[in-house]
């Protein structure tokens, strides 16, 4: 228990408590010198309670042990090349610098947050389960909503990290990721971001749904600023995580690995980075302006002195509408990743597979305003961003039709990673065929707000990063631990979630279709939603009951599982050329590409890479 | 005459005539397209973007050469993120004011703009002499860009900001007022942080720490200081210049 506590984490998160106290006791002084109130009802006043998240945020970081380094830089003293972590499990909770380390950290958080999210999800669902307000208040019910929507998605960045952060410094052969220190950095600023997400609802909670437009968010609870502020501190982990992959692709590549030649995933990182590396900036400009209003009355969003609330909607969504191709890109890079290895063929159209993850990040930029047909936003920007909107399926299109050429005529190994490329290109293909009735003005805008949207985002979400997060998992447990994870119970979950995904989100289309708004605590019975409510719910339940399997096979398989070092899967890629788990620093010899990266089926191929022992790398 | 005084000269006069085309024909995208020729001359001569792709070929990736490399690449996205940031906030300013402008006092915005162009002169001055091994005239140079970098926060913060708001231009009044003080105590935030970057690098290179070539951190606040300047370029016309008065 000891030993527990004197964890780094553990000592980060006290020193969050004291920041936050120091922080909220300094502002409460200078109001008070100021003659203001200096206590409000909920201990601090709104401004001392958002100086006291920001220095709380920052105290960790200190507590933690994530700046030592640099601070001894700023002194002029000498930093080791070299960090030695704890051994075992403890490492885990320490600042550590090795991106396999790191990218373990950033999934089990985000497995965490997961759990979290859906947790809140089936508290409010249990309450939709039939028309009339059971057991959650207002308020709660639209905490409970807001927090479901905004801890998944920063668990799906987290999530996305992760992976990131574990395969692409192998993928690229290099020793780590190019700012180590960077990266342990983007990692542990999410801890105490997590903890201000989650003690919103503490403070008050936050009533306004993820989105937090003004003039509601301006009028929110002081749970609100715990909102805003913990998703800008999240955000510094977005942009420094994507800016250190790009400069680790750019600077780290193995002697030959040419840009046509780099493993399909890399592609969809560097897609991914580039979006979460600019337009993470607008999102933060968007809350810190709502924080402003309301800590220091300035009327950005008000519009009798002059602010304009659609302003907010258009910061926001050129954040918010890219960032679910942030979510999807490196889950579309994992199917791309991994189908040629189960249908044993070669990827079909490598290099427009590539140049699609670019193309829908770049035409990502310029069709934010398609949330926004209904603000009353300029008129004649509808139409253009609709067109836009509609070109986003053009290359999202060619990776369908590459991942079912790839499949044609292969000899199929329907494991379990490959339960869950092809459970995710199915459920995907519904949340695609579902997204033009919401880009097209006419439909949209009687689509708008109702629960065909709810349905249409979680078939993307589920098909386009749940299901691929899943099949990474399942592929390259046996890289990180040696050990391969229980194929029955793989199924179990795969048979589990699958059905309950495609139901609960086609149920949620057809109420929408039918007038269910979103968002609402109660709806009227005589709407006749009652039962397919009920099953919504119940479909909920059993998507969390696959999860708990997952959890439990990955417990039993850690404790008891079979040994499995070699090449689980009969892959060309270079992690699986050398035993597993890694060491520090990946490949003991240098890596050199020789061939091509997909080349399956073709016995007479070079392999992908060859390791030149001669030259001895560190 | 070096390069770096030409460039800024041309800079001086670039900014005078912002001023009085301000003056004669307040034409938005006149004195845009001047703040963009000002940006990419601090962008090329100052902070030297082209290093970004000279291409030399250094194959141990241990080395320092190829680290400070991969640094710049760095430090480089950096910027692009913290650019988005800032056309943001523009975005912002004409979304909430279209082609209007505040009432402000010329006389100390043109001052300001002065010191922060003179001392991203004189930060160039430090670097070449740093990488002339000319450390006394590396500091001397920091010394004066530090110097100016604080009078022009304290001319935005503790100047401007009081004369504004007596004038009546506050940041709880109107839209105007807040997206002035939110576009200027960002970028005065900006400032700060490279104002204490580089004092941290003045302290490191007097210890001696950047020894034998290994002078990246200077580099670094360099760059880091020019790119506050160029931002001002952009902020200095679309609040005090561009658009008629409120």
């Amino acid at each position: 228990m000891k030993t527990f506590f004197n964890l780094p984490i553990m000592r980060g998160l006290r020193w969050q408590i004291f920041g936050t106290a120091a922080g909220g006791l300094l502002v409460a002084a200078i109001r008070a010198l100021m003659g203001l109130e200096a206590f409000g009802p909920l201990l601090f006043t709104e401004p001392s309670w958002v100086v006291g998240a920001l220095t709380g945020a920052i105290a960790f970081m200190f507590g933690v042990g994530a700046l030592d380094d640099w601070l001894k830089m700023a002194a002029g003293e000498a930093v080791a090349e070299e960090h030695h972590d704890p051994p075992g499990w403890q490492k885990y909770f320490s600042v550590s610098y090795d991106h396999k380390v790191i990218g373990i950290q950033y999934t089990a958080a985000s497995i965490i947050l997961i759990g979290t999210g859906g947790l809140l999800a089936l508290i409010f669902r249990t309450e939709l389960s039939r028309a009339g307000l059971d057991f959650l208040s207002l308020q709660w019910y639209n905490t409970l909503m807001s927090l479901h929507g905004m801890i998944m998605i920063v668990s799906i960045l987290v999530g996305i990290a992760g992976v990131m952060n574990y395969l692409v410094p192998m993928l690229l052969g290099a020793r780590d990721m190019a700012f180590p220190r960077l990266n342990a950095f983007g990692f542990w600023v999410v801890v105490p971001a997590s903890m201000l997400l989650l003690g919103s609802m503490a403070l008050g909670g936050v009533d306004t749904g993820w989105t937090g437009y003004p003039p509601l968010s301006v009028r929110s609870p002081i749970g609100i600023q715990m909102f805003f502020v913990g998703v800008w501190v999240a955000g510094w982990s977005s942009i420094l995580g994507s800016l250190n992959l790009l400069v680790t692709v750019l600077r780290l590549r193995a002697r030959g690995m040419t840009s046509f030649k780099m493993p399909i995933f890399v592609w969809a990182a560097i897609a991914a980075s580039i979006i979460s590396l600019t337009a993470t900036q607008l999102i933060s400009l968007a809350f810190q302006m709502v924080v402003f209003e309301r800590a220091l009355g300035m009327p950005f969003f008000n519009p009798d002195l002059g602010g304009n609330p659609i302003l907010f909607q258009h910061l926001f969504w050129f954040y918010s509408h890219p960032v679910v191709y942030v979510f999807v890109l490196p889950g579309l890079g994992i199917i791309s990743e991994l189908l040629p290895v189960f249908v044993r063929k070669p990827l079909f159209g490598y290099r427009w597979i590539a140049m699609s993850s670019l193309g829908i990040a770049l035409v990502g930029f310029v069709v934010w305003a398609h949330h926004m047909f209904t603000s009353g936003m300029n008129e004649y920007l509808r139409v253009p961003f609709m067109y836009s909107t509609l070109l986003v399926a053009v290359p999202t299109g060619v990776k369908f039709f590459s991942w079912v050429a790839t499949m044609w005529q292969g000899r199929i190994k329907v494991e379990t990673p490959m339960l869950f490329v092809l459970g995710g290109i199915f459920v995907f293909l519904l949340g695609g065929l579902t997204g033009p009735p919401n880009a097209t003005v006419s439909t949209d805008l009687h689509l708008h707000d109702t629960y065909f949207i709810v349905g249409h985002f979680h078939d993307t979400m589920f098909g386009g990063y749940v299901f691929p997060f899943f099949a990474a998992l399942y592929y390259w447990f046996p890289k990180a631990t040696g050990k391969r994870l229980n194929e029955r119970l793989g199924k179990w979950h795969f048979w589990l979630m699958t059905p309950s995904v495609v139901g609960f989100t086609l149920l949620m289309m057809r109420i929408g279709l039918l007038g269910m708004r979103r968002r609402i605590a109660d709806y009227d019975p005589a709407l006749g939603f009652d039962f397919t409510h009920l099953l919504i719910t119940i479909f909920g339940y059993l998507v969390f009951i696959s999860v708990l399997i997952f959890l439990y096979n990955v417990y039993i398989t850690i404790k008891r599982g079979e040994p499995a070092t070699g090449n689980v899967w009969g892959s060309r890629s270079p992690e699986w050329q050398v035993p597993s788990p890694m060491p520090p620093h990946n490949y003991s010899a240098e890596m050199v590409v020789v061939g091509e990266p997909y080349d399956y089926g073709r016995p007479d191929a070079p392999p992908y890479v060859i390791f030149e022992k001669q030259e001895s790398a560190q | 005459m070096k390069q770096g005084l030409k460039v800024f000269l041309i800079l001086a006069v670039l900014t005078a005539v912002e001023f009085a085309v301000a003056l004669l024909v307040p034409s938005a995208f006149l004195l845009g397209l001047m703040a963009t020729a000002k940006a990419g001359l601090v962008i090329y001569y100052y902070m030297h973007i082209y290093k970004l792709v000279a291409e030399e070929e250094i194959t141990d990736r241990e080395s320092y050469a190829y680290k400070e490399g991969t640094n710049r690449v760095g430090l480089w996205l950096f910027l692009l993120s913290d650019f988005f940031l800032f056309a943001g906030l523009l975005i912002s300013r004409f979304n909430l004011l279209g082609f209007t402008r505040p009432h402000l006092n010329q006389t100390l915005g043109f001052a300001v703009t002065v010191m922060l162009l003179v001392s991203s002169y004189f930060m160039n001055r430090a670097e070449t002499r740093f990488k002339e091994g000319d450390l006394a005239g590396f500091q001397a140079n920091a010394w004066i860009t530090l110097g100016l970098g604080l009078a022009f926060m304290l001319g935005v913060v503790a100047v401007e900001w009081p004369l504004a708001a007596a004038e009546g231009l506050t940041a709880s009044g109107s839209a105007a007022g807040a997206i002035f003080y939110l576009m200027t105590g960002m970028h005065a935030f900006h400032v700060l942080t490279g104002l204490i970057f580089l004092a941290i690098v003045l302290r490191n290179a007097r210890h001696g720490v950047f020894a034998e070539g290994k002078g990246w951190p200077v580099e670094a606040a360099a760059v880091y200081w020019h790119f506050v300047d160029v931002v001002w370029i952009f902020f200095y016309p679309a609040l005090y210049l561009i658009g008629t008065l409120i």
